[in-house]
């Protein structure tokens, strides 16, 4: 009886121990960890040990010139490509893998999906589905993929249409809408799946001038809601604004990075000086 | 039929003629009617099938289905139609019949293959020398509906595996990254937009299929051209006529029969694709 009781107290100091250092102990886990990713596609190496934290709330921006990884290196992320090597640790729980070599591939399709729905992607070309409309197009994968309630997911979708401002377009199909309306629902479409981070793919690219205000308007709201976010993108202008962190991509390594003041205004290698002059 | 058929000598003109088109032989060629659109109707889910078992079989991860994919797919192309609905109604009558001959006579032991001839005993008749004329023509048609699925299932599976190639990519990558199983992927995404791209080729295939059915003709299915050329001549197989040679009329009226078949299929077409393509900008 007496040791019953004993084990009881035991265990709830333990408990208690660990309460305290959980709030005293490091900082929250990061929403994305990258660890050395490495990515090949043949004998083309395209990524070569990249190092990437985004804690919750972040917004990263993704810049470099057209070819030096940017797209492939947010694919990596959520796993529609395979790094070869490297560690990718979603909210604290790393991908786990069929085997560590070089043709490794993710070895648990349930991680897989489940990862993919918590990491929700904006494409440079839209990519709505065009057999459905604006409406099913959102409310698809919260139905489908995480077996939501048709009218709840309906509601919310409704909702989320009205904040990127284009509600009235709900029952029309994508290629109805010009290009920015279209972004826009593309970006409902990837809130439906409250996802933990989003990941933008040069998502003003396709844009001309006019719609892509529509669409970095609707990008530096999200921002300001604290949501966390990798974003690559050609816009400047966009990633001064909106990002805490700068990321400058070249040939698949890091060259520089730090906040946007450090990476815009005091600039230091000779590359990223390149690049930005290039960009003006 | 009428009364007054009764007395064919007291009839002049359309009279005559209205009791002349309602012979039992005509009623025969009527019904042959039902036999053609009751193939078209018994051969397409075969047809689909094999199409998309052929088309999936394409895309197949294991070698040796993909093998087999294309294997069908260009044998059953690569060789006229004719030719396989002379080849195939006999070589399966014959299989069929040589596995019924092994199994129901197994005692029988007089080779099947006796010089030009193709010998099975009396039990292993498909169908049975005494049964019904009902059960003979079923067996006819039936291996009809097989003949000509097996040579339009191929051309279906290349239009479906041509149409599942033309789905953009990122239409099915997009599904996978929001979480979508390959499997509800395929079903979600890849098949609904895949009609769009399909439709156009199986309205063409339709149509040759609706203009292949007199081969039935070569299967010994009496259809509706058989009984044309035999109502339709003066004299011929089947009875000896007092009217002229009418041929031209009765291929006439198969004419029409055929065009307003087709120009119902087409209109039936027309509002699928409508339906299909909805919000895809290919349909403009
Ligand atoms: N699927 C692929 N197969 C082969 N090479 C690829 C593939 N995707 C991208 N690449 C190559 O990888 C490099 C980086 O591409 P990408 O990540 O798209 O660059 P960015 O998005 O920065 O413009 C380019 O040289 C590109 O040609
Ligand atoms: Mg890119």
């Amino acid at each position: 009886m007496l040791q019953v009781l004993f084990q009881g107290l035991h265990r709830n100091t333990a408990i208690l121990d660990q309460l305290l250092t959980d709030t005293t102990g490091p900082a929250e886990t990061p929403v994305i960890e990258l660890r050395n990713i490495h990515k090949s596609y043949g004998d083309l190496e395209v990524i070569k040990g990249v190092d990437l934290t985004a804690h919750k709330g972040d917004v990263i921006a993704l810049i470099g010139s057209s070819g030096s990884g940017k797209s492939t290196l947010l694919r990596c992320v959520n796993l529609l490509e395979t790094a070869q090597q490297g560690d990718i640790v979603i909210s604290g729980e790393p991908v786990s893998w069929s085997h560590e070599t070089a043709n490794r591939s993710p070895k648990d399709a349930d991680q897989v999906r489940r990862f993919r729905t918590n990491l929700s992607m904006v494409f440079q070309q839209f990519n709505l589905w065009s057999h459905l409309s604006v409406l099913q197009n959102v409310t698809e994968a919260p139905v489908t993929v995480l077996g939501r309630d048709r009218a709840d997911a309906e509601a919310f979708g409704r909702a989320l249409l009205e904040k990127v401002g284009i509600a009235d377009k709900a029952d029309m199909y994508p290629s109805q809408l010009s290009g920015g309306q279209q972004q826009r629902a593309a970006i409902a479409r990837a809130l439906a799946m409250e996802p933990s981070a989003m990941l933008f793919d040069e998502p003003t690219s396709a844009l001309d001038p006019e719609t892509e205000a529509e669409v970095v308007t609707v990008i530096r709201e999200l921002a300001a809601e604290g949501r966390t976010m990798l974003l690559v993108t050609h816009d400047m202008k966009m990633a001064r604004e909106v990002a805490n962190h700068v990321i400058f991509l070249h040939q698949g390594v890091i060259e520089e990075q730090g906040t946007p003041d450090q990476v815009f205004k005091q600039t230091k290698s000779t590359r990223l000086q390149q690049f930005l002059s290039s960009t003006q | 039929m009428f009364e007054i058929c009764a007395e064919p000598r007291s009839l002049e003109g359309l009279t005559w003629l209205s009791c002349y088109l309602t012979t039992p032989k005509h009623a025969a060629m009527y019904y042959s009617i039902l036999t053609v659109l009751g193939l078209l109707l018994a051969v397409v889910p075969p047809i689909l099938f094999l199409g998309f078992a052929g088309a999936l079989a394409r895309r197949s991860k294991i070698a040796p289905v993909r093998w087999l994919g294309v294997g069908y797919t260009s044998i059953v192309r690569g060789v006229p139609d004719i030719v396989f609905f002379l080849f195939f109604p006999i070589a399966l009558d014959q299989a069929v019949e040589y596995i019924r001959h092994k199994i129901k006579c197994a005692d029988v032991l007089e080779p099947v293959y006796q010089g030009n001839d193709f010998v099975v005993c009396q039990a292993a008749k498909m169908p049975l020398g005494i049964a019904d004329q009902f059960y003979h023509e079923a067996w006819g048609f039936s291996l009809a509906v097989i003949t000509f699925a097996i040579v339009f299932g191929a051309f279906t599976a290349n239009t479906l595996h041509g149409a599942l190639n033309a789905v953009p990519k990122g239409q099915l990558e997009t599904a996978r990254a929001f979480g979508m199983s390959e499997r509800q992927t395929f079903w979600r995404v890849h098949m609904p937009q895949m009609w769009v791209y399909a439709l156009p080729g199986l309205s063409n295939l339709w149509m040759i299929l609706i203009k292949a059915t007199p081969l039935l003709f070569l299967l010994g299915v009496k259809d509706i051209v058989y009984w044309a050329k035999e109502l339709g001549g003066m004299k011929t197989q089947v009875y000896t006529y007092a009217h002229p040679d009418w041929r031209i009329w009765y291929f006439g009226a198969l004419l029409v029969f055929y065009l307003f078949l087709t120009w119902v299929s087409q209109r039936a077409f027309d509002r699928i694709f409508a339906r299909a393509s909805r919000g895809l900008s290919v349909a403009s």
